[in-house]
């Protein structure tokens, strides 16, 4: 290879011959004379086309030959040097010494000593007013008749010259000497001129000055310049590669400085610049190439430094061609590009060369000829740069190498993109760079716009090369999905790397987004990867059934739904994640992606992952439930671990709906309405499981009976369940509801908002009472097994209370260990809630056993024993006050009561129930009567006033009536009189006024219930069949116990009335005492005042 | 009977019944609801988003039935929001509007799309109701004849439909009742033809036992 570069140097393989020289005689470069401008044009594109290798060496031989510089490295030596050049050249041994003799007979070359004068500082005053006007005169020691001066500069003692000078040497360099001195001009002045200073003049010294020009002046008539100070360099002190120094200006007799003098120093030629800087970029290549093959260097390392003998030969080359460090620095660029095709070289180096160009060539001091050499060069140079840029990938970023690299690399882009390219240059060919996509107007020059083409470039091929590396060889829909994940995955961890290796760099260096366009492209191609395959796999997506937790094993794991809707969600949150990447690294273009929407791809999704979580959260309770050893979790709780690992099962549902993160406000807020459904359809499913879980336990069978016990296993079953529906209010809360309630709100209304948030408060609310019901239904389950105990116990207690029985100490026993049971146990609420459905079952079973023994004909002690009975067992329940809130059971026991009571007592009854209906009339049809009574002691005194408004009872329209007092309950005041009144003939208005006295028993008066009767009749005229009009109760307790007189006493105005029908209880129970006379005739009577 | 029983619920648990209301957007499905649960009328209701929810306590017969009503948005952009609650339905209404031949077109797509996503067993008689709404609307507004919704009813063996206005409250009521007593009717059909039930659980399969939970029949051995 590096041979081959050589060949190709000799370029028309001509014969050698002399190298012509053209010679400038002028100080500046770009003059010439003697020959035309066009001719020597002409001379040099010959020599330039025709130069072949030979003369190339021999022009290395006499630079040898005649080096220069005080740097000349001698221990290298010639012959060194000459063997170096020699091997790096490739000359045989007989045509090297050909070559060498032709070049020592050359008369030694003609060099330049360039100098600038800069600038000098510090310079001693020389005139009289306390300044000087310096200028500079230089010569060679060994021809200073050869005098070169600067312009003067007037009063001033830090004068800049910045000018250029060119010395021919001609003696040996050893021995000459650059002399610089600085000389005040004085020009020619009349001492008249000189006194019209004095005005000017500063200061004591400045005054004798002036006095000592004007004297000199005067004396001499001519003008004196007036050394300031100088300088001697010997040549042999300034390096072949030049110089910029301060040098002090000394004076004979001075001890002190004069002033210091800056002036840069080089060697030159008067070569052509053209050929030298051709012959410079031969030269180049060809000791690189040597050097490359000698030392084998790797590619990408070599940064610039050359064996000690090729840099003498280059350093020589350039002192004795008298190029600048720019066009030096051209013709690396223009020749390490064209070796770095084929032998990569160190971007430091080139970027190091940018450095030392960049500024010339933004300037335009760069001639037209260099400025296009520089281009085709940069031209050879990016395709390798752009590929350090798509190969990015395959570097280690854990070296700094790479990252050096990279940073080079892109400095180098940045500089290019700062510079104008040349007008009609095609920086990047479509045939170099195919993977272009900017296509502007003309030539493509832009240098942001392919770095971001070769940026995708380079992450579209490594992502073909995943693509290529992860294909899978099923093609289930499964595989695909999985693949699809794997593949975000990498892509995200590439985004990853980028972010955290290069971004910055890039930033940086050259103000390019990389992460950025990385995630552009990125993003286009899952979206385009993803999307189809998505939203077709949500179209056929597989109905979830749940059969059971077991049903699982026989499933096949790549087409079975679970499977397939999990590894969706999964490529959901890996999209999800890459999506969110988004929101740190372009913020401001976030909203312009299409993958920014990337949920809608997989909204049909949402309901399969909303069943999978369902589908795993009742696999678990299922397996939670089994596993719950139905013991308390610790001593604080009153549940068990079932329970708490439900909890543990929603937890992860809500994980899921986090995770979700589901961005439509409208799709978040309908998800929720289903979750909760759903968590609902959990618990009622962990209630079924729970119950069906302790069924069974607790049914015991011993010598007596088969009862029922009430386990701790049952009370657990009931907490847990409770414990659970506790927490679906919180649970649901943690949704996130309200916050999606103001989202509605913002961006619908809030009268819509809060529809939402209705429906929500709704499903809640069903989903707690939906469990509650479950609790209820377990508890009943729990009751009805007491239920038969407890029925046996009442009808025992019924049928032998108050006899001692062990079967009804047991039998309380029973009850009251349920109940402790259950009240230790149960939380307070199921507690009640428990007592409540007891109490009801106890009156239903009341119901039975009354109405059973009704149909007996049972005594009515049977009644009362089992009244007893049910107190003693209420009294057992564990808050009996609580009872009286059960409406159901009060009743029972009221209708228990009067079925308990003897056949007096309870016709007594039927009055009581009479008379607190009656006084609850206001306006009777039957009439009113008005009477007033009072106790005095044991005796009762009543006087009956009057009647008004009696109901006509004749044909007449008008009645005779009369009022007869009863005293209740009959049999207890069988030895009185039924007083009654004498009887006023038609009227509807009869004034009575008639008192009765009667005088009771001490026990008569004490009866607490004991009652007044009125019962108002109609005379018949034959008086055999007396019509019944109505009657008023008034009870003993209403009666005042007063000395005073019955006439100071208020009138009593009671409504007549009749008894209606037989509904009430006591009436009912009367009419099931079929066999007893005192109750059928009673009842007789009544009903024939209902009918009358 | 158990009035006594404050914040508590009943023991005697009633039946709960799992509605839901399909059809065209704009047909006026929440506006039946809103008559049906709170007797209100709002002229100027909103699209319903995604879905709705209400219960409402019915007696027939002297048992009384919880209705719980998911009311659907009918936009077809909400299909999959609204799909997921189809299962474990015990009754669903198709609606359209009298003055809008397009939704009344649009039952049989309403109607296959529910028996898709409720997973109702295929031979399984359903009981779906059919309800047109706006019957209010003035006679030349009309599209839909009652001979039409009756017709198309025969066709597809689906045995209750009814004309109703949520605006005047007409046959609202009666609308919902009568899908009560068809899912009754069909009910005591099945408890005749039922199966012993198996031992494993299955969601989707709606079973008469499990009436009480709102969720779909999730378990029952």
């Amino acid at each position: 290879m590096l041979r081959a570069a050589v060949s190709e140097c000799n370029l028309n393989g001509g014969v050698p011959r002399t190298m012509p020289r053209v010679r400038r005689r002028s100080l500046t470069r770009n003059q010439f004379r003697g020959i035309k401008k066009e001719e020597l044009q002409r001379r040099t594109s010959m020599y330039l086309a025709s130069m072949t290798i030979d003369e190339l060496y021999a022009e290395i031989l006499y630079e040898i030959l005649h080096n220069v510089g005080c740097d000349v490295n001698y221990e290298i030596g010639q012959t060194a040097l000459f063997s170096y050049a020699q091997d790096a050249f490739k000359i045989a041994n007989d045509k090297h010494r050909r070559l060498l003799e032709m070049a020592e007979k050359k008369e030694a070359p003609e060099l330049l000593l360039n100098v600038e004068v800069i600038e000098a500082k510090d310079l001693k005053p020389k005139d009289s007013n306390g300044l000087s006007d310096p200028f500079v005169t230089l010569f060679l020691t060994s021809n200073n008749s050869h005098r070169y001066n600067t312009s003067v500069k007037t009063m001033t003692l830090s004068p800049v010259w910045e000018e250029h000078f060119a010395l021919p040497i001609t003696s040996s360099i050893n021995d000459d000497t650059l002399c610089l001195e600085v000389w005040d001009f004085d020009p020619a002045e009349s001492v008249k001129e000189k006194l019209g200073k004095i005005f000017e003049v500063k200061g004591v010294k400045g005054m004798r000055k002036l006095v000592k020009e004007i004297a000199v002046t005067a004396t001499t008539g001519q003008h004196e310049n007036e050394l300031i100070g100088r300088a001697k360099i010997p040549l042999n002190t300034i390096p072949a590669s030049g110089m910029t120094m301060w040098y002090s200006l000394d004076k004979k007799n001075k001890v002190n400085r004069q002033g210091v003098l800056k002036v840069r120093i080089s060697y030159s030629s008067e070569k052509n610049n053209q050929v030298a800087e051709q012959e410079h970029r031969h030269v180049l290549r060809i000791i690189l190439l040597h050097e490359l093959e000698m030392s084998k260097v790797a590619p990408y390392w070599w940064c610039g430094t050359f064996s000690p003998q090729g840099e003498q030969l280059l350093t020589q080359h350039i002192a004795q061609s008298g190029l600048n460090p720019t066009e030096v620095a051209l013709c690396q660029w223009s020749v390490f590009a064209g070796i770095h095709q084929n032998h990569q070289l160190s971007f430091t180096l080139f970027s190091n060369l940018l450095d030392k160009l960049i500024k010339p060539l933004q300037s335009n001091s760069v001639s037209e000829e260099d400025l296009k050499l520089f281009w085709e060069a940069t031209k050879k140079l990016l395709p390798s740069c752009f590929s350090i840029i798509r190969k990015i990938r395959k570097k280690s970023t854990s070296e700094k190498a790479t990252m050096k690299q990279v940073t080079e690399v892109l400095k180098i882009l940045n500089y290019i993109n700062s510079l104008e390219p040349l007008p009609n240059f095609d920086l990047f060919p479509s045939t170099i760079y195919p993977w272009i996509t900017y296509h502007g107007e003309g030539n493509n020059c832009n240098v942001p716009a392919t770095l971001n083409d070769a940026v995708a470039q380079g992450a579209s091929d490594w992502l073909n090369h995943i693509l290529e590396n992860n294909k899978r060889p099923d093609e289930t829909e499964i595989s695909r999905l999985q693949n699809l994940i794997q593949i975000i995955q990498l892509v995200r961890s590439d985004l990853q790397k980028a972010i955290e290796f290069y971004d910055k760099l890039f930033q940086e260096t050259i103000n390019f987004q990389y992460a950025k366009a990385l995630y552009v492209f990125y993003q286009a191609k899952i979206s385009t990867m993803v999307e189809p395959e998505v939203r077709e796999i949500c179209k056929g997506l597989k109905k979830l059934n749940y059969t059971g937790y077991n049903s699982l094993t026989n499933g096949d794991a790549n087409t079975d739904p679970l499977t397939e809707g999990t590894s969706l969600f999964e490529l959901y949150l890996a999209v999800q994640r890459f999506a969110t990447l988004a929101l740190g690294l372009c913020p401001a273009d976030c909203d312009t992606f299409h993958i920014k929407n990337f949920h809608e791809w997989f909204h049909g999704g949402v309901a399969q992952w909303l069943d999978i979580a369902v589908y795993k959260a009742l696999q678990r309770i299922e397996k939670a439930v089994e596993l719950d050893k139905l013991v308390h979790v610790d001593n604080t709780v009153k549940y068990s671990s079932s329970a708490v690992d439900t909890l543990t099962i929603f937890y992860q549902v809500k994980v899921f709906w986090q995770q979700l993160n589901w961005p439509d406000v409208e799709g978040y807020y309908t998800f929720i309405a289903k979750i909760i459904d759903d968590i609902c359809r959990c618990c009622v499913f962990y209630a079924d499981k729970m119950s069906a879980r302790v069924d069974g336990m607790g049914d015991v069978q011993d010598i007596y009976e088969k009862k029922f016990e009430v386990t701790n296993e049952w009370c657990l079953a009931i907490n847990n369940i409770d414990y659970v529906r506790e927490t679906l209010e919180p649970f649901t809360r943690d949704l996130g509801m309200e916050e999606v309630i103001q989202k509605i709100s913002k961006l619908k209304s809030p009268v819509e908002a809060q529809r939402c948030q209705h429906t929500l408060e709704n499903v809640i609310a069903n989903a707690i009472d939906t469990v509650r019901n479950k609790i209820i239904e377990l508890l009943e389950i729990v009751v009805a097994k007491m239920a038969p105990a407890m029925k046996r116990l009442l009808i025992e207690g019924a049928e032998l209370c108050n006899q001692d029985s062990n079967s009804i100490d047991r039998l309380m026993m029973y009850v009251d260990n349920n109940l402790s049971t259950l009240h230790r146990e149960l939380n307070e609420e199921n507690f009640n809630r428990t007592l409540e459905i007891v109490w009801d079952m106890l009156s239903k079973t009341l119901c039975e056993i009354i109405q059973s023994n009704l149909d007996k004909r049972r005594p009515p002690s049977f009644f009362d024993n089992l009244r007893k009975t049910l107190n003693l067992m209420l009294g057992s329940f564990k808050n009996p006050a609580d009872c009286d809130n059960c409406n159901d059971l009060k009743r029972t026991e009221q209708i228990l009561r009067i079925h308990g009571l003897e056949t007096a007592d309870l016709i007594h009854q039927v009055h009581l129930d009479m008379a607190d209906h009656f006084n609850k009339i206001k306006d009777s049809p039957y009439g009113e009567i008005s009477v007033r009574c009072k106790f005095e002691g044991n005796t009762l005194a009543v006087e009956v006033m009057n009647a008004r408004n009696l109901m006509a009872m004749d044909s007449n329209g008008s009645c005779d009536a009369f009022i007869r007092v009863h005293l209740l309950p009959e049999h207890k005041f069988s030895e009185h009189d039924k007083p009654k009144t004498k009887t006023h003939n038609k009227t509807q208005f009869p004034l009575f006024d008639e008192k009765f006295v009667l005088k009771l028993s001490p026990e008569q008066r004490q009866i607490e219930d004991a009652l007044l009767l009125f019962s108002v009749k109609d005379k018949d005229l034959l008086g055999y069949n007396n019509q019944y009009i109505g009657e008023a109760f008034l009870d003993f307790k209403s009666i005042e116990d007063t000395t005073l007189p019955l006439t100071s006493l208020p009138q009593i105005h009671l409504q007549l009335s009749r008894p209606k029908d037989l509904t009430l209880d006591s009436v009912k129970a009367l009419e099931y005492r079929q066999g007893d006379k005192q109750a059928k005739e009673f009842l007789k009577k009544f009903k024939q005042r209902m009918g009358s | 009977m158990a009035a006594a029983r404050n914040n508590m619920r009943p023991a005697q648990k009633n039946t709960l019944l799992k509605v839901v209301i399909l059809g065209d957007g704009g047909v006026g499905k929440s506006c039946l609801m809103n008559r049906f649960v709170s007797n209100q009328f709002d002229e100027h209701s909103f699209h319903t988003i995604g879905v709705e929810f209400l219960n409402k306590d019915v007696d027939i017969d002297g048992e009384t039935y919880t209705l719980q009503i998911w009311d659907t948005a009918g936009q077809e952009r909400f299909k999959t929001l609204r799909t997921p609650f189809y299962r474990g339905s015990d009754i669903c209404m198709l609606t359209y509007a009298v003055d809008d031949r397009p939704s009344f077109r649009n039952l049989e797509m309403w109607k296959n799309e529910f028996l898709y996503y409720a997973d109702v067993r295929e031979n399984a008689q359903f009981p779906f109701i059919v309800v047109g709404n706006k019957s209010d609307v003035p006679a030349e507004e009309r599209e839909v004849s009652h001979l039409e919704m009756s017709t198309w009813c025969n066709e597809n063996s689906i045995t209750s439909c009814i004309e109703a206005s949520a605006k005047n409250a007409n046959n609202v009521q009666e609308a919902f009742r009568m899908a009560v007593q068809h899912w009754l009717r069909l009910e005591t059909r099945a408890d005749r033809n039922e199966q012993p039930i198996n031992d494993t659980v299955d969601l989707t399969k709606r079973h008469s036992e499990n009436r009480m939970s709102c969720c779909i029949g999730a378990a029952d051995d």
